[in-house]
Parts: structure tokens; sequence; C-alpha cells
């Protein structure tokens, strides 16, 4: 328990934090309960080394503390880091304690902070082209890790979709309602969920059961898994990888998403990705069917909502799609390669058909050929 | 610094919770403008023979360098091109120096088949004795010898020198000097205590937990999470975070990827992928809470050549929705609150340190300086931009703070210029290896290192 932890989890200011975790120490040491606690300290101050002064801050076990202290000519600072049951080897799991919940709540990183900077403050989304857009992802986006804004994104963005949001769910399953009724939270970068779905699929499953209990198990572990593979197609196919940006794979939510496809099918025809446009339309009749077959066969939904992310990231997404080509996949991107790639593989196979008939064909008139200058 | 005002209220937080903590409102900037504009290239076309950098660097230096030699050799001296130069005259000639060095890397060396040579590995440095200086104009070109110290000299450099010329065609110097510190600039810096943060060298992307965990730390303390009150307040002086360069490691460039068949690098991601969103959480967590400048470094995702253009903002999707992040370009230059920053991510001293003889940082940050060129080698062993119509490296104005990125330790000296000049000179250091920033107070020109560190598996020191 890390005082950054605390802090965040109680929602009160670091400082308090801190003194919450002094305090505790204290009183369980007075009670000699007999649990052991190990804590370790922030220690801050002046350090005479190399000849000159320089300003230290270290953080340190409890046992190391005192001798820190004196090593120090002033203390500029000392409070209670983080209190553990188990003596720590390394400072790691302080740091991945600190990590995760900075990251699970990146978008008010500074709010329980000493400081406040009044310049800081997110930018409004630069052209209109772009934010109408955006305004379909965040519905989508159920993490609770979401900058408020991102490039193209907007309080402005925001605003719309949470009505769009409301009129959609009240015509599909209530859960996925429930959940995507979440804060206006935009998808945030694919950065942060592309890593999540390829690096960590405990993630997103964790974070989409609902999905999972609307889909299956198995459908969402097909995807994830047919979505891994795609990643590496996505480095091929860099300069597609345009329009498509953050749709994460957990949204499956996707489903609820029908009316919010219409338009984004419309705005999707002001790009100039021709070739995606036809994807998408494609997709979108397809999910047009999506809620009667709802319960119907996995694998119609699976290839659905194959086709649904699909759709998700052809939609303009909120992030720039400047996204480099090879950076990072946005898992999306992969999906949109789902589509074709299924497409392409069919179309192939019935060409190979075609080949084959073809070559024997080539080879009997070769042998007739052969034959005839033989004979 | 920090210490001294934050002292008495140390031990504040070793208590039980008291009432509504304190929050410091960051000190606003007051003045900002970025004058690194000449370093921005629109429409690049690399058309052009780099020759046209040297001619106009020499143009362009050739008025300072005229006066100086005048104030040091007296009014009278005969100042010659290369041409007119006349056998055992003494005079002065203004010009650009070459040093032949054998160790040099030769691309022409390495592919040339009738010397079947392996190309040379990298080397510290390249110095040999047997080099040599050549001073060249805009046409001719002619060995000096004599009081010079070659080994120190880079090629590139714009040098007036004063001797004359021998029978064989060598110039015998008897002395020679540089431009010396440009012109300086008035101050107007603050009255109270501001501080910028200066650091280099993340080196995001192939960090252990205990760097991790540092960085974290750096964080923490600027963005005021960090410390008790006393030191929080003081943190809420710092008015911009400077990073030069290398916000990713070396570990992430990964060229062997290039070497390796297709289809065995097709499912794996570059390295700097996972380390560019690393970057943009930390830049996130700072820019929610300080001005930030972002600049490029030799590991980092941009152009190679010199000047380096500023990271695109796409790849800090998240970071970049805020206003207080700027991308800007390495070298950097610009003016806050009246007081003029000029720095590099440390390409341009680390290429010197190579080929010369000079072995501190701070030192060859000084001589730079003093040769009024931020990077003298550029066209030459460094890669740059072919410029043609004005070298946006010459130093014209004399800045209050010239740091340099990625040193290997801390050093910073407060120069004094006989015009008036006062530049504090900071070496960041590398932050991966040190765990090391620096805090500048723009008051006082002054300058504090600051270090983290954490608890590791082995005793601590």
């Amino acid at each position: 328990v890390t005082y950054k932890w605390l802090s965040y989890t109680l929602g009160v200011h670091v400082n308090q934090a801190k003194q919450m975790l002094y305090d505790y120490v204290e009183r369980k040491r007075r009670e000699n309960s007999g649990a052991q606690l190990h804590v370790t300290y922030l220690v801050a101050g002046n350090l005479l080394q190399n000849g000159h002064v320089c300003h230290k801050v270290a953080v340190v076990r409890e046992d190391k503390l005192e001798a820190m202290k004196s090593k120090l000519s002033t203390i500029a600072s000392v409070h209670v880091y983080s209190i553990q049951k188990a003596l720590l080897k390394d400072s790691s799991p302080l740091y991945n304690t600190d990590y995760d919940i900075v990251k699970a709540n990146l978008q008010h990183c500074s709010k329980f902070s000493a400081i406040h900077c009044a310049a800081a403050v997110p930018r409004t989304p630069p052209e209109a082209p772009r934010a109408p857009a955006p305004a379909q992802s965040p519905p989508r986006q159920r993490d609770p890790d979401g900058t408020s804004t991102v490039n193209g994104h907007g309080p402005r963005a925001a605003k719309p979709p949470p009505q769009q949001q409301k009129g959609i769910m009240g015509m599909f399953a209530a859960k996925a309602a429930a959940k995507a009724q979440d804060t206006a939270k935009e998808a945030k970068a694919e950065a942060k969920e592309a890593p999540g779905v390829s690096a960590a699929s405990n993630k997103p499953l964790t974070k989409n059961s609902i999905m999972n209990n609307f889909f299956g198990k198995a459908a969402m572990n097909k995807l994830k898994a047919s979505s891994v593979p795609e990643q590496p197609k996505e480095e091929k196919e860099a300069v597609k990888a345009s329009v498509a940006v953050a749709e994460p794979e957990s949204s499956p939510n996707t489903v609820a998403e029908k009316p919010v496809k219409k338009t984004e099918s419309v705005r999707i025809q002001q790009k100039d990705k021709k070739s995606k446009m036809k994807r998408a339309d494609r997709s979108d009749d397809e999910e047009e069917r999506d809620p009667e077959n709802v319960k119907k066969k996995r694998k119609r939904i699976k290839q659905l909502l194959s086709d649904s992310s699909d759709e998700e990231d052809v939609p303009p997404s909120p992030t720039p799609e400047e996204e480099r080509a090879p950076s990072p996949p946005p898992e999306p991107v992969l999906k949109t390669e789902l589509e074709p790639a299924s497409t392409e593989v069919s179309v192939g196979g019935r060409k190979r058909k075609r080949k084959r008939v073809l070559k024997s064909k080539m080879f009997i008139d070769e042998e007739e050929g052969c034959m005839g200058k033989t004979g | 610094m920090f210490s001294e005002q934050a002292a008495p209220t140390a031990q504040g937080l070793l208590a039980p919770p008291s009432g509504e903590p304190p929050t410091f409102p960051r000190l606003a900037v007051a003045g900002y403008s970025d004058l690194s504009q000449p370093f921005r290239l629109g429409e690049r076309s690399f058309c052009r023979q780099y020759a046209h950098v040297y001619a106009v660097r020499l143009a362009g230096m050739r008025p300072r360098l005229e006066r100086r030699a005048r104030g040091r050799w007296g009014e009278d001296i005969a100042l010659r091109r290369l041409s007119e130069l006349q056998e055992g005259e003494k005079c002065c000639v203004v010009g650009t120096l070459f040093k032949a060095m054998q160790l040099q890397p030769s691309i022409l060396q390495e592919i040339s088949e009738e010397h079947n040579l392996v190309p040379q590995p990298p080397l510290p440095k390249y110095i040999q004795p047997c080099d040599e200086l050549i001073l060249e104009d805009e046409l001719q070109r002619i060995k000096l010898e004599g009081a010079i110290d070659v080994q120190r000299l880079v090629t590139g450099t714009i040098v007036a020198v004063y001797g004359r010329e021998e029978e064989d065609g060598r110039f015998l110097v008897e002395d020679h000097c540089l431009a010396d510190l440009p012109a300086p600039l008035p101050w107007s810096g603050p009255s109270s205590d501001r501080f910028v943060l200066l650091a280099s060298g993340l080196g995001l992307g192939s960090m252990s937990g205990e760097a991790l965990l540092s960085t974290q730390l750096l964080v923490d303390v600027v963005t005021g999470q960090l410390g008790a009150e006393g030191e929080q307040s003081c943190a809420a002086h710092i008015t911009r975070v400077i990073l030069a360069g290398n916000l990713l490691s070396q570990n992430t460039q990964s060229r062997d990827t290039i070497n390796k068949a297709k289809y065995l690098t097709k499912k794996t991601q570059a390295a700097s992928v996972e380390a560019v969103k690393m970057l943009d959480e930390i830049l996130l967590q700072l820019c929610s809470s300080v001005p930030v400048d972002v600049m490029p470094g030799e590991f980092d995702p941009t152009n190679y050549t010199l000047p380096q253009q500023p990271l695109h903002r796409c790849m800090l999707p998240l970071a970049s929705a805020y206003a207080t992040l700027r991308l800007v370009t390495n070298p950097y230059q610009a003016s806050l609150d009246g007081v003029r920053f000029l720095g590099t991510s440390g390409q341009n001293i680390s290429d010197i340190f190579k080929y010369s003889s000079m072995d501190d940082y701070l030192e060859i940050l000084e001589w730079t300086l003093l040769a009024g060129h931020i990077s003298p080698t550029a066209p030459d062993t460094l890669g740059c931009y072919p410029f043609y119509k004005s070298d946006p490296f010459i130093l014209t104005e004399c800045p209050h703070v010239y740091f340099c990125g990625n040193a290997p330790r801390f050093q910073s000296k407060l120069l004094q210029g006989k015009e008036g000049q006062r530049v504090l000179l900071v070496t960041v250091p590398d932050f991966s290896a040190t765990q090391t920033a620096c805090l500048v107070n723009l008051r006082d020109l002054s300058c504090q290192p600051i270090t983290f560190s954490s608890f590791g598996a082995d005793s601590e020191d």
C-alpha cells in the first residue's frame, strides 16, 4: 500500500494519505498486535556529493532510515511512503502498485496532488470534421482509464455521445447499456488499449465481463486469438491504417452502437478511403441484422463481432489517425484486416480451384502438343 | 535550494491526519517565447551539396573573427585571403579548419573493393598523433603548423590564424583565436525563485524496476505528490521541465530486424512502440501539472540529421491533449521569464568528444561557446541538413543558460565574459544511468542536481 494508491483509492489529498499511513503505523505498533508491518519512508534532503551539494530524494526501508537521515546535511522532508506486510527485496512492487493505480486514473492524475497548475487544461478539439467522428467512440470506451481529451476529442465531442448512447441503450441489452453509460470517457488512445489487448489479454477479459456474458467466453477467446495473429499483418498493411484507430477489442459493445454506426458510415463516406467505405458499408449491413441474431449461433456473432470491430476501426476515431502505421497496432486496425482477410481467403480459395482446373487443362494441352510433336 | 526552505516542516507528515492539506498553485510562467524557429525545417530538399554550409558559415562568421583578430593582434595587421598570401609576410587569415585524420571513418574506404577492408568498429576517440590541420577558405587550402593545438581543434571551426607562409607552402602559425563569446543579451530575469528542471536520457524501453521507480519519483516530485509540505511548496516553484533528448533508450533501436528475414520479424513489434507508450503516460502525468518541453535525442523517433525536428504529436496522444506539452526541436532555444535558454541533446558535444583531445563535457561545452558555433563538426562527422542560406548553428547572441543533454555526469559552471556576459553552462547527466536531473534557479543562475534513489536487492551505498 503506497501513499499514492491510498490517495487515489480513498480520494484524498496525497498529504492526508501520507498522514493516514503514519497514523496507522503508530496505532498498530502501539497495540502490539503482533503482525509485523514493514514501512518504507521517503527522505529528501541535501547531500554533499562529489564536491557539490546535491538534493537527494530516496525511498528507504525503515531500518535504513536513520542511516540515510544522518547522511543528509539538511533534511527537507520525511514521510511514510508505503506499508506492507512482507519485507520488500526491491522497489519494483512499489513501482508496480503506483503504476497500476496511476494508469487507472490517468485523466485526473493531478487531482490529489499538492500542486495545481492553472495552465494545464486539455485542449479543445481543433477541427470540426474530426470531432463528430470521434463522438462515436466515447461510448464504447468502458475502461475507467480514458483521458477525457485526446487529439480531436474534447469536451464538445463528449457531450453528444452520452445522449446518443442513451437512445441506443434503450434499444438493446440493459447490461450493455449499463456499462456504456460510463461517463463520457472517450476512447483514449488505442495506445492504451492495444497494449492491453495484445500484451495482457487478461485485462480486457476481466473488464468486459459483460461482453462475455453476452457473447460467450468462447467467442471472446476466439476473437482474441484471431486478433493476435492478425497483429503482424497490420504491419504489412500499414498505410490502410489511416482511419482506424482506437477500438479496443473491448468494444463488443459494438452491437449496441448500431445507430451510431449509421452515422459513422455517413461520415466514413466523407473520408477518402473507398475500400474501407465498402467494407464499412458491408459490415454495417451485416450489423443491421445483428440484433435479431444476437442469440443465434456463436459463429455468426463472432464473425459479426469481428466485422463490427472492423467497423470500429473504420469510423474515424478520436485519436489522430496519424498514428504511424507501424506504431502500436490499434488492435482494431488489425481487426480491419480480419474481414478482408477472410474475404481474401475465400476468394483465394476459389481462385485456386479455378487455377487447378486451368492447370490440368494446360497440362493436357501440352501433353497433346508433345504427343503431337513426337507422334 | 529546496532543502533550506523545506526544512522547518520536514517532519510534518509524520503525524495523524490533519485538516485540509494545502494545495499550492504552480507558479505561472511569466514570459515564454519559443525562439527555435531557425531550427525548424519546412520543406526539406537534400539536392544541395554540403559545401554551401561551410561557405555560409565562413561568410557569417568572418566579420566577427576579423574584429577579434584586430582587437587581439593590433589594428594594422594585414588580413589576407589565402589566394593573396605572400611568402614570408606576417598576416592574419580567417578560414575553416579541416582536420585530416587517419582513423576517421570514411565511407569511401569502406566500400572500396581494392582495400578489402572490414568496416571499422566505432571507437571512443579517433584522434591520432599524426593528424594534420588544414585551413580552408573560399578558394584555397593550406596546411597549418606551429603554435596551434592540432589535437584539440576539430573540423569545421572558423578560426583566425596569425603567422606567415613558409617556402614549402605551409603556414607557420604564431597565434590563433576563435570567435569568442557572442554579444551579451540583456538580463531581465525574475526576482523571485523560479526553477526549471532539466533532465535528459530518460531511457525508457529498457529499464529495470529500479530505474523506473526513480523516474516515477522524479515525476512525483515535480507534480507535488512527493515530499512534505515544504518541499511541495518549493516544487510549485518549478515553472518548466525540459527533457533534453534520449527519451527512449538505445535498446529500442532494434536495428537487427533489418537484417533478419521478414518471416522471422513479422510478429514482433518494434521495441520503441512500448517505450513510446510509456513515455506518453509519463508525459501525461507531468503535463497535467507543469509545462514540459520535449526535445528529441539520438535514439528518439525523429530524423537523424541535425537540427532534429520535434517528435510528432500523434505519438503522444494522451499527453498532447494538454496545452502544456511542447514538442520542440533539437537544438532548442527559448526565452523563459526573460532568461535565454539554449541547448542540445548532446550529439554535438559527444561528436566533438570523439574527434578532439578534450575529455570533459563541460570543457567542450565551453569551447563551443567560445568558438561561436553550436556544432562545428556538423556536416563532416555529424549528420546535418544542407543549409545554404544561413547556418542556424552560429551563435549570434549569448544565452543565459547553455546546456547539453546526455552527459556522463552532472557539471555546471558560471562563465563570465569580457563584455559582461553571464552564462550558466550545464551538462545534464543521463537519467537512466545516474538518476540525476538538474534544477536551475532562474533568479541567480545557479544549478543544483537532484538525485533519486530507491532500495534494491543489494544493500544501500
